[in-house]
């Protein structure tokens, strides 16, 4: 496989390194250790941005219209907006407890760990259209969603934390602690920050994105403030019309 | 390139590890995670009132690790011990460099003024306990007693820093 990927040019080269990122990642993270790292980020946010783009483009397709734009832009920004934010956390973490600090090194793997999970998301598009065919409720589709993320989520994480494993030295376990944290905080605030991505199909107004109502964390707090029945609000807003 | 140049030692340069650096991000981090409590509760206190907690603390307990640890048997030489603290201060600087534009970006997206206290004290705190961890290693203690000490000591600093911290944010922001 590696022979596949020993040519000039650099479309090709591309290619190559994602053919091999889904056939062995072993010897993918040997490149990620060996050097060259610029080229594998490169072709890797390529991959997260073209991927995410089908997967938001088919989330956006259950309500149609503008709304396949919309989250074909959003979905890609989520992924690399997050990998900038928790890679240095990630050397910052490992290199505090010993660790040996290589920023480009961690941020190849893990730009090169969410580029295998947004592919695997990427395979999973033909399910998500199969939703939409059959004619899905939304809140299946939802679940849905839920589950193919899960699964593209739990892949990658594997595949980062086989790679800091393999190097046995000091830190590893922490630095993967802290990115596990860092990531399902940072993640899911930005996630939060640009939705919608899958709309009701009779909704009327698709916003690009919603107005700020606070953080992940504050809709959960808030949320379980309701179910120990301490509420904010005097009453829940009713529909116009009523 | 070949597979043998491929898979050989890492050529990339690394990040820098000094020491000195990891001091100024000591001092650096704590202002960072000030100033985003200052900018969420528009003052500028907290901007010198976080490093002060953080090096206030460690000046006053740390004297105390050297003599309990030198009382058990278990004493390292007193250059180790600063050399540690030193080390221990880095670690922590660098973790906390590496937390602070997450929790900037969470605290910064939020509307509520908990999100900020609840994630500006995650960062100090898991950045002090692999601050923690690190001196521990540094030191090198052998015994139990030693041991036991370390953990006291961890604990007391810990707690009293966090409370100091807690006040802080909570005059500022809740």
């Amino acid at each position: 496989m590696i022979g596949t990927t020993e040519v000039s040019s650099t479309t090709r080269v591309s290619l190559g390194t994602i053919d091999l990122l889904l056939r062995d990642r072993g010897v993918m993270l040997a490149r990620i250790r060996s050097g060259n790292v610029a080229e594998i980020l490169r072709t890797m946010i390529a991959t997260i941005a073209v991927a995410m783009a089908i997967v938001g483009a088919a989330l956006g397709s259950y309500r149609g219209e503008e709304q396949i734009l919309y989250a074909a832009i959003k979905l890609p920004l989520v992924l690399l907006g997050t990998a900038a934010l928790s890679a240095p956390a990630l050397t910052a973490i490992g290199a505090a407890v010993g660790r040996r600090a290589r920023l480009a090194h961690d941020l190849a793997l893990v730009m090169s760990a969410l580029a295998f999970g947004a592919l695997l998301l990427a395979a999973c598009t033909p399910l998500i259209m199969l939703g939409r065919a059959i004619d899905l409720s939304y809140h299946q589709m939802i679940l849905s969603t839920v589950v193919m993320f899960a699964i593209a989520g739990f892949a990658s994480l594997r595949m980062v934390i086989h790679a800091l494993a393999l190097e046995q030295g000091p830190g590893w376990r922490s630095a993967i602690a802290g990115l596990c944290t860092v990531f399902v905080f940072v993640g899911g605030q930005l996630a939060w920050s640009l939705r919608p991505y899958l709309v009701r199909p009779r909704a009327q107004d698709v916003p690009f994105v919603r107005e700020v109502e606070g953080s992940l964390f504050d809709a959960i707090t808030g949320a379980a403030q309701s179910a120990r029945g301490v509420y904010r609000r005097d009453e829940a807003p009713l529909p116009e019309g009523y | 390139m070949s597979l043998a140049t491929e898979l050989s030692p890492p050529t990339i340069p690394t990040i820098a590890t000094h020491p000195m650096l990891g001091l100024a991000l000591a001092a650096a981090g704590p202002v960072a995670i000030g100033g985003i409590l200052a900018a969420r509760a528009e003052l500028l206190s907290p901007l010198a009132a976080a490093p002060a907690i953080i090096f206030g603390v460690v000046a006053a307990t740390s004297p105390a690790l050297y003599i309990a640890i030198a009382a058990t048997g278990d004493a390292p030489p007193l250059s180790r011990v600063a050399r540690a603290l030193g080390v221990a201060l880095g670690a922590f600087g660098i973790a906390l460099a590496g937390l602070v534009l997450p929790a900037a970006f969470i605290s910064l997206s939020s509307v509520a003024a908990l999100t900020t206290v609840v994630v500006c004290s995650c960062a100090l705190g898991f950045a002090a306990m692999l601050a923690l961890r690190r001196l521990s290693s540094e030191l090198g203690t052998r015994t139990l007693s030693a041991g036991v000490v370390f953990v006291v000591w961890a604990i007391t600093t810990f707690v009293i820093a966090g409370r100091l911290w807690w006040d802080l944010a909570s005059e500022v922001l809740l």
